[in-house]
């Protein structure tokens, strides 16, 4: 039989294993729920929904104000305006009262319940400003043409000398939810991998495989299992996530939201790599469940210092913290893909950013390998790190 | 088949094993004998690769023992060790496939494994709803799923009801009906006896006795005889000269043949002593053999005898 063959073997196990174990199954709903809601909540919640507000106007004028109203049709902030007239001015004010009409124009007053929409105010002004203008042109012999030009003159245009790129709040959202689901898989499925080198141990089962398979190919066939059930998670949280959001409103996807998701995607896969291996060390250290939260303690804390620093960096993607984070390898896949998706990744920090990832990679699955050989037939006990580092020597 | 020369294992300042011989053949059922701490399982451990020699080799079929010749070998661990959750079936394929056979060959060795133990209607369940009896049979399941060449099994016997010592006693005898070799650790001497062709017997990590079993019992404490008469007379035993009287078991006499001893001599004296009831050549038995050459004493209690469970 090949290496490749056993460590398959073990990896479709933990594969299969898992999807039918209730607590993975429930986990996963668990996290897929947060991420629909994350998805959706801004949609739902947003407040810049465009209005449409309710104007009613009675006495002199009214028609022509109604029909300039309606040639208008929107306030600046893009709410819609409906106007329509009423008979008197006390069927107005009742509307008004009653909260079935945000405002009233009546007898030369803008009559509100308690506060108005500025913009709208503002659109209202104008509206009678020019009812009014053009009554008056009219009684001086102005009138067409030359009316129209005096009161509704060609807007100005708008010429922005800097212009803020309206993808850019979206885009920090979704790259801030991109990097929190990074971090639930990275360190989520890390525990995964802790929590089932302990099961075997606690179960003793580790001495039956261990007899017929060498330590690294259970190693590596565990880790590519779960690893490959987290990256498809992931994929499908992704995927979810987004149809969600631009579903809900919530977000207009920026045009590069499918190489930013690509990239969250390639850097779970080094990141995994770097926190599976010392997940599944901190899992040969411990004999029983109970002892994981001792072992895989200092990591877990490494894993969120180094979400604080992806945090960080979503609100300042050239800053200190984002730069030094970029070239410490347990941040580093949660940090670069922000920065590369903000566009102020320079191709230095990335190359240099990678290499050190990936020496690091190598470095702990060699250390995982050896602690793994040292501590999986350690059953009884937690294991100090030095000790399996000597047992794992031969 | 398998061979552990001169091997050597120590842990800290205890000396496990200190030049260990151990010689399993094909064919043959070979008891591993001694007491506790006597270092059987540190042995295992070693023949299945689970532990390595400090000093000494471990042979398979004349060569240092591979990888790929370890997946011939079946091994039961001291501690049972299964997946909890995981179903019988998919568990014992798992470990078939492990030894190299393909998925489809390995789910119907799986499920003709357990139906050959008689779990076939449980073989769709999570081990943990098993009771600990037909755990301990898919334990065997899993160790003799793809037709190993070796069965290493460390204490077996211990934890089965008297069924599950009889199809345990079965599957063993049938294993090496196959050609497969067995070697396994026990306490039960009495089952050892029944069931060994060859035994090892260890004291602090070396080899006190070893061989045919047989030839073993035949060689220690030489001929015995043993004679029963009616109303279990035993007082005549003390005038026959040559043999020496090993003792009174059942209202029988043991005697041991001393040179110059003559078996008919001894019927005689019982013939003038009484009426002849019985009267038969034995070898000394396992435990006796044991007590002569492990020495008592030590922390270690004296095993045989009372950890002896009775097979049927």
């Amino acid at each position: 039989m090949t290496r490749w063959k056993a460590v398959r073997l073990v990896a479709v196990r933990e594969v299969v294993e898992r999807l039918r174990s209730k607590a993975f199954v429930l986990s996963s709903a668990v996290s897929l729920v947060v991420v629909l809601v994350l998805a959706v909540l801004p949609g739902v919640l947003g407040d810049d929904d465009p209005q449409v507000h309710d104007v009613v106007v009675a006495g002199d004028g009214a028609a022509a104000l109604v029909a300039v109203l309606d040639g208008i049709g929107a306030t600046p902030g893009g709410d819609g305006v409906e106007a329509g007239l009423v008979d008197d001015a006390a069927e107005a004010e009742r509307l008004v009262r009653d909260g079935e009409v945000d405002v009233a124009v009546v007898g030369g007053e803008l009559v509100v319940r308690d506060d108005v929409d500025d913009a709208l105010a503002l659109l209202l002004q104008e509206a009678h400003r020019q009812v009014a203008g053009a009554a008056a042109l009219a009684e001086a012999g102005v009138s067409g043409d030359v009316a129209a030009r005096a009161l509704a003159p060609a807007p100005l245009e708008r010429r922005v000398l800097e212009p803020v790129d309206e993808d850019d709040t979206d885009r920090e959202a979704l790259v801030f939810v991109g990097t929190v689901l990074l971090y639930g898989q990275l360190v989520g499925f890390g525990y995964w991998v802790a929590s089932g080198v302990v099961e075997e141990k606690s179960s003793r089962v580790v001495e039956v495989l261990l007899a017929k398979v060498d330590p690294r190919q259970v190693l590596a066939g565990k880790i590519l299992g779960i690893g490959l059930l987290g990256f498809v998670q992931l994929v499908g949280f992704v995927a979810l996530g987004l149809g969600a959001a631009a579903a809900a409103g919530s977000v207009e996807l920026p045009p590069e939201t499918v190489r930013v998701a690509a990239e969250v995607l390639a850097w779970f896969v080094l990141g995994f790599a770097f926190y599976a291996a010392l997940f599944a060390a901190g899992g040969a250290l411990a004999s029983r469940a109970e002892e994981l939260q001792s072992t895989t303690g200092p990591l877990t804390f490494v894993g969120l210092g180094s979400f604080f620093a992806a945090v960080a960096a979503v609100g300042d993607p050239s800053g200190v913290v984002a730069r030094v984070a970029t070239f410490l390898p347990p941040a580093a896949p949660m940090v670069l893909p922000i920065r590369s998706a903000a566009g102020e990744l320079p191709l230095v920090e990335l190359l240099g950013g990678v290499a050190l990832v990936l020496v690091a990679v190598v470095a702990v699955v060699r250390l995982a390998a050896r602690v793994y050989q040292g501590g999986a037939l350690h059953l009884r006990g937690q294991l100090r790190l030095r000790d399996a580092l000597r047992m794992g020597r031969g | 088949m398998l061979e552990l020369l001169r091997v050597r294992k120590r842990f800290g300042d205890v000396v496990a094993l200190d030049g260990l011989d151990l010689r399993v053949g094909a064919g043959r059922i070979h008891g591993f004998v001694g007491r506790n701490g006597a270092g059987k399982t540190t042995a295992m451990r070693i023949a299945v690769g689970l532990a390595t020699p400090d000093e000494g080799e471990v042979r398979w079929r004349g060569a240092p023992i591979t990888d790929d010749d370890r997946r011939r070998v079946g091994y039961i661990p001291e501690e049972r060790g299964l997946y909890p959750k995981m179903a019988a079936q998919a568990q014992v394929a798992f470990f078939a496939q492990l030894s190299g056979l393909g998925a489809r060959e390995a789910s119907q060795a799986a499920a003709r494994v357990l139906d050959r133990l008689g779990l076939a209607a449980r073989a769709g369940e999570p081990v943990e709803r098993l009771s600990l009896g037909n755990q301990q049979r898919v334990q065997l399941a899993v160790a003799m799923v793809p037709g190993p060449d070796l069965l290493v099994l460390d204490e077996p016997f211990s934890g089965l009801d008297p069924v599950g010592v009889d199809l345990l006693a079965d599957v063993l005898r049938a294993e090496v009906e196959r050609g497969a070799g067995v070697v396994f650790s026990s306490h039960q001497l009495e089952l050892v006896e029944r069931l060994c062709d060859e035994i090892t017997i260890i004291d602090a990590g070396r080899v006190v006795a070893a061989g045919p079993i047989d030839e073993l019992r035949a060689g220690r404490g030489g001929d015995r005889l043993r004679v029963g008469l009616e109303g279990g007379w035993t007082t005549w035993a003390h005038a026959v000269a040559h043999v020496r009287v090993v003792g009174v078991e059942a209202g029988e006499v043991v005697f041991e043949l001393l040179p110059g001893g003559d078996d008919q001599e001894v019927l005689d004296a019982a013939r003038r002593a009484g009426r002849v009831r019985s009267f038969r050549r034995e070898l000394p038995s396992l435990a006796e053999l044991f007590r002569e050459v492990v020495p008592a004493g030590g922390s270690a209690a004296p095993l045989a005898g009372g950890d002896v469970r009775r097979a049927s």
